[in-house]
């Protein structure tokens, strides 16, 4: 997951403000999650409650602490551990995407200038050990997001008043000035510097779930700080597994059901073929992590239909670097692009790609399928030709080029791939195979002069502009640059502005637009989305789990069948 | 190999009574030892014909080239993901639509199959070999010379040049061999090596050449010292000095023709364990950077098609285990005919 | 003899604090990344960085850095550079493992190894012994992940007959789940030793057949048994012995981690190799100290035992 850096708050101030007045404001949409709507509207359906499941992970979390994790691994406990003011409906595609209070009583009040939030707390909630939740806890939330030089820091030092001054003063003790709060009237007052139109999504964020006041400044991991939310933690082993146990003291929250299953272990199961046949043994009850290979074979073959495919909001696809040679010339990317095959591609992920030239994904507003593609039809072979004559006007024929990719599996395979495309065509490709650790620092660092490389992108928020953000001109920065490619197209960065100041519905043409000319200048070489297979034991129930478009696995919704 | 190869040496081959006399009869016909061991060798069949296996392996690889070209029409790097062959009438796609590469086709395009990136593992397989054996032999060279270089050294001089030698070969010797192998080769696959003027690339397979070489210095280093220690003190090289001569003299012209049948001895068994310490670096990631191949990387990645696709691990592994093989079997066979009664003890 | 051992003691503790300073300068000598910005993640700000590199004193000279990272390693403080989590705790996890894992196969090859080498000494030149000797050259030549990767495979995943790798406690399933889970790595892990020590033993033990105070024993009309017991068996073993002592410690010092890594253990092994991708110090640092103390501890054992068994060497 990648998340916006600071500087680009400010430009989604009218749209998304007006999209969280919009959302907050009426309730004519919002019925069943505004202020105390009675009963879930969505329909529950059966799988019982109670028993006991067994999960398997890939790797253990890096942190299960939510001021600190920054893994699918780590947050998909941690939405249901600690939850923070705001969350998500529990739906999928669209309707998945909206705002719904969890801990706060309401969606926040906006002042007429868009730098104050005020929220207020729900009355009587407890921590699950039973210690009552003070408005209070939300500004040490943060601090200690802040004093832990977590990933997730910039979020709130870039939009909270006062927050870079308290990273800045490194006291853990210190004072944020843009948060206060009453413990008495459980309200919270939230100060930006500017008004941000993604600041709702960041107090939905995992990092925003709310911890007692009196939790340490330091990693939690061994026992994770209490929470409300449907589970609690009550055992770590780290490096092998942790136990979610359910949360007696969870008030069932409107939209936010208890937790079906009594407990849930999970378990660290770093062999892929191993846990997917546990998983269709009935070993283990689910597995989050893709397979490939071998592991994916076997499981299309055994599981028959107790798998579905979860097309996720996400795009892959190859940066061109526009600042280095030669692919600052048009003709050179172009002629990637028509050599590009992505039905090599879509081989490569064993059939979990949706192979599509469009740069924002199907299930996103703005979505208009571009078609025909420019430069060929994404199932059918590659105009290899014609690339190689575009290498030769441009007279980049030998040039070499650095090509980045990092040592997952997949991505090693795919950049590999992508090198003997350019070698192909006639350009002398470098192949450089980066840990994945630090494959985005490095390929973000303008120093590092990365020419061309593997890059994707999962949504964080149901905007456009998530996507969008990667190709802007303004979001080049010469360290921890997103724009891989360093696209600045004026007339592209133009359209950005206008569409950011319009409302989301009359935006989306433009941001169609936006993605047909991104992908006709061959800025970037986008080729598909991902689908996940989403695997389930015989045990549970497959209809009632839900996989969100934002959270993934929603684990209070995996039941035992009934 | 985590075990010394040294200890090799405290095994030998059996000696009937009768070798043994035969052994003491060559010896006393003043006959020269270099002419001795050759006789020895020619006569030992077995050690001979792997001998010439492995010369057999290194002119296959070495002409990799030759084959990728008029056999296979293909490079090593080459992707055909999403293309279809046409072999002995049947159509066969390179990776299926769920990725899954195709098996042998026993044809000259795709003899052994294809990789999950739809290279040829035949032509990757040959191009390994070249830069595994590559690899295997050159970092020897540089053991040999670092090693004969400093056990030389200190053995000659002894005192403070040995304490200063011995104690640094006891700091190698301590340091679990494969860790430092991947340290070194993760941190230099990272950066490349930069020293001074000297600058290799990240990607260069001298980087595991060099880490490989210096890391088995500790192997001969020892013995070679022992050597040294023992022959300064023999009537030649008292001689040698009566006569006037240096120490350069002495070391270059009277210990290090002395030590040659020990080197002999030791440089198949060391090219053996190279081999396989390369492989095992590039199994763990640290040697052999993509998409360079080498018999280490191609095993590691073929591990995720062993069920449907085993020959792209197999096929390597018995690569390895034949080149491996024929340098042991060769390699005593070449100790056996310098000293069918060697006993080499382990040098503490 | 005090003096002697007290003299390796000292020499044991100098070589590892050097083989500390050498893999804390490998890391931070040769350039592989600025682990301040690693550690602050995809989006993060100079200032996020900045207070990392304070808080963690990377800004800090070299030697500084050397000594803050000693002493957390032996306060048990010391926190890994990618999930911060403690790396003593780590090890002292995965410790059990690698031990057991070590151990187990050490007792395998050596009963193997000298029972096989005892054989083919006893039918040297036959038909048999050459099966033997063919068996442990190869078994010598086999790269023992490729070799583990097989048989995790093919027995494991696909015939069943084992489990797919991993490693179960015996406070987790019962001694016989944690025996039948090691069977395979204590295999894969045994082939090459078996095959070497084959070969030492029989070598060892043919030499001394042919000695000349077993002759002379065998020429005073002692028994053939007895012969073999008391001469041939004990005089040939020696050797073996130190080399087992020498082996045991290399492999519990870093031998198995490609076992490991294979049969996914989770040994200190793994963790190494986990580490040492992402670049990450600590840890990397911590399970080489503890690798190095292994080898060094036997190869000072294996030197006093030596020491006293033959008096020459305590004196040189």
């Amino acid at each position: 997951m990648q998340y916006f850096s600071r500087r680009l708050f400010g430009l989604l101030s009218v749209l998304v403000a007006a999209m969280a007045i919009a959302a907050c404001g009426g309730g004519d949409d919002d019925d069943d999650s505004g202020g105390g709507g009675g009963g879930s509207s969505e329909a529950t359906p059966s799988g019982r409650t109670g028993g006991e499941a067994t999960f398997a992970y890939a790797s253990f979390p890096d942190y299960l602490d939510p001021a600190l994790s920054y893994t699918v691994a780590g947050t998909q406990a941690l939405y249901q551990t600690n939850m923070p003011l705001l969350t998500y409906k529990l739906a999928k595609g669209e309707e998945g995407a909206t705002l719904i209070p969890a801990l706060a009583e309401a969606l926040p009040e906006v002042s007429d200038d868009g730098t104050t939030y005020t929220l207020t707390l729900r009355e009587g909630l407890k921590y699950s050990d039973g210690t009552p939740v003070k408005a209070n806890d939300f500004e040490h939330t943060i601090k200690r997001v802040i004093n832990l030089e977590s990933g997730g820091t910039s979020f709130y030092t870039g939009t909270i008043q006062g927050a870079e001054k308290y990273l800045e003063a490194g006291k853990a003790k210190g004072d944020i000035s843009g948060i206060t709060a009453d413990d008495a009237t459980r309200k919270i007052t939230i100060k930006l510097t500017e008004p941000s139109g993604q600041f709702p999504y960041i107090l939905a964020l995992w990092f925003s779930g709310l911890v007692p006041g009196d939790t340490p400044f330091e990693n939690m991991t061994k026992t994770p700080p209490p929470g409300v939310g449907p589970y609690k933690i009550t055992e770590v082993r780290t490096g092998r597994g942790f136990t979610m146990e359910r949360n007696d003291q969870y008030p069932e929250l409107p939209g936010l059901p208890p937790g079906k299953l009594d407990k849930i272990t999970i378990n660290q199961v770093t062999n892929d073929s191993r846990a997917i046949t546990d998983v269709l043994q009935n070993k283990e009850d689910y597995f989050d992590d893709p397979p490939t290979g071998d592991a994916l074979r076997e499981f299309r073959e055994k599981s028959g239909d107790r798998w579905r495919p979860e097309v996720t909001n996400s795009t892959y696809y190859f940066f061109l670097n526009n600042r280095v040679k030669p692919f600052d010339d048009i003709r050179v990317r172009q002629a990637v692009n028509y050599a590009v095959d992505k039905r090599a591609l879509a081989r490569l992920f064993g059939g979990t790609l949706e192979p599509d030239c469009n740069f924002l994904p199907p299930g996103m507003q703005g979505y208009q399928k571009i078609d025909p593609c420019p430069y060929g039809d994404p199932k059918a072979a590659p105009n290899v030709e014609k690339a190689k004559q575009l290498i030769q006007e441009a007279g980049a024929a030998g040039k070499s080029v650095s090509v980045y990719g990092n040592d997952e599996e997949l991505t090693r395979q795919v950049t590999a791939y992508l090198a003997d495309v350019l070698e192909q065509i006639g350009l002398k490709p470098q192949l450089r195979i980066v840990n994945g650790d630090v494959y985005f620092q490095t390929i973000g660092n303008q120093n590092t002069k990365a020419a061309a490389g593997f890059a994707n992108w999962y949504q964080d928020y149901p905007h456009p502009y998530n996507f969008m953000f990667l190709i802007d001109g303004k979001s080049i920065q010469n360290t921890n640059n997103q724009n891989f490619g360093n696209v600045d197209d004026p007339e592209i960065n133009r359209m950005l502005v206008e569409a950011n100041k319009k409302d989301l519905k009359e935006a989306a043409a433009d941001y169609a637009a936006v993605d047909k000319r991104l992908v006709e200048q061959g800025y970037i070489v986008a080729y598909g989305h991902r689908i996940l297979p989403f695997l389930l034991s015989d045990r549970l129930d497959y209809k009632t789990a839900l996989f969100h478009p934002v959270i993934q696995a929603v684990y209070p919704t995996f039941a035992l069948k009934g | 190999m985590t075990t010394d190869p040294l200890t090799d040496y405290q095994a030998e081959a059996p000696v009937a009574f009768e070798e043994l006399a035969e052994a003491e009869k060559e010896r006393a016909s003043g006959i020269g030892p270099w002419r001795l061991a050759w006789r020895r060798l020619r006569r030992n069949r077995t050690a001979l014909a792997f001998g010439v296996l492995f010369l057999l392996l290194v002119a296959v690889a070495l002409l990799a080239p030759v084959y990728a070209d008029q056999v296979a029409h293909t490079t090593p790097e080459r992707n055909r993901i999403a293309d279809t062959l046409h072999i002995g009438g049947k159509e066969i796609e390179v990776v299926s639509f769920e990725g899954v590469p195709t098996g042998p086709t026993w044809h000259g395009q795709y003899f052994l199959g294809a990789d999950g990136n739809g290279r040829d593992v035949m032509v990757r397989l040959l191009y390994g070999a070249r830069n595994s054996l590559f690899i295997g032999i050159f970092a020897s060279i540089l053991t040999t010379f670092l090693a004969v270089t400093f056990g030389t050294l200190a053995g000659y001089f002894r005192g403070f040049v040995d304490a200063i030698i011995s104690r640094a070969l006891d700091v190698l010797w301590a340091f679990p061999v494969l860790l430092l192998g991947v340290a070194l080769g993760v941190s230099l696959a990272t950066g490349g090596l930069h020293i001074g003027p000297l600058t290799i690339e990240n990607n260069s397979i001298w980087i595991p050449t060099l880490i490989i070489g210096v890391v088995n210095v500790v192997y001969l280093a020892r013995p070679v010292r022992g050597q040294i220690l023992s022959l300064r003190e023999r009537e030649f090289v008292e001689a040698a000095r009566a006569q006037g001569a240096g120490n350069v003299r002495i070391m270059f012209g009277e210990l290090l023709p002395n030590l040659m049948s020990t080197v002999l001895v030791f440089f198949p068994i060391l090219v053996a364990n190279a081999v396989l310490l390369e492989a095992a670096l590039s199994f763990l990631g640290a040697g052999v950077q993509p998409p360079h191949p080498s018999w280490g990387t191609m095993i590691s990645d073929g591990l995720r098609f062993i069920v449907s696709s085993p020959t792209q691990t197999i096929a390597p592994g018995l690569m390895l285990v034949l080149t491996v093989l024929s340098l042991n079997i060769f390699g005593e066979g070449v100790r056996d005919a310098f000293d069918p009664r060697a006993r080499v003890r382990l040098e503490r | 003899m005090a003096r002697f051992i007290i003299r390796r003691l000292i020499a044991m503790v100098f070589v590892m604090f050097a083989v500390s300073v050498l893999t804390f300068l490998i890391f931070n000598v040769i350039p592989n990344g600025d682990p301040a910005a690693r550690m602050a993640g995809k989006n993060s700000t100079p200032q996020q960085i900045e207070a990392i590199r304070r808080d963690w004193g990377f800004d800090d000279p070299l030697y500084k850095q050397y000594f803050t990272t000693m002493k957390k390693v032996f306060t048990g403080d010391l926190l890994s550079y990618a999930n911060r989590e403690n790396v003593v705790d780590r090890i002292k996890d995965g410790a059990p493992r690698t031990f057991v894992l070590a151990i187990g196969a050490a007792f395998i090859w050596f009963i193997s190894g000298v029972a096989l080498g005892l054989f083919s000494a006893v039918k040297a030149g036959k038909v048999s012994d050459r099966v033997v000797t063919v068996l442990s050259l190869i078994g010598i030549s086999m790269p023992v992940f490729w070799l583990g990767a097989l048989m995790n495979y093919y027995l494991g995943y696909k015939l069943g007959l084992f489990p797919n790798g991993g490693y179960v406690t015996i406070a987790d399933g019962g001694v016989f789940d944690w025996f039948y889970h090691l069977i395979m790595p204590w295999t894969a892990l045994s082939v090459l030793f078996i095959g070497v020590y084959s070969r030492v033993v029989r070598s060892s033990v043919l030499d001394t057949i042919n000695d000349d105070y077993v002759r002379t024993a065998r020429a005073k009309g002692i028994g053939e048994r007895r012969v073999m017991r008391n001469h041939v068996l004990r005089n040939s073993l020696i050797p073996v012995i130190t080399l087992w002592g020498l082996d045991f410690g290399a492999v519990l010092g870093g031998g198995a981690i490609l076992t490991e890594t294979v049969f996914d253990i989770q040994g200190v092994g793994q963790y190494f190799q986990e580490s040492i991708t992402r670049l990450d110090v600590p840890p990397v640092l911590a399970v080489t100290l503890f690798g190095s103390f292994f080898i060094v501890l036997f190869n000072a054992i294996v030197d006093i035992v030596y020491a006293a068994l033959d008096p020459r060497i305590r004196l040189s």
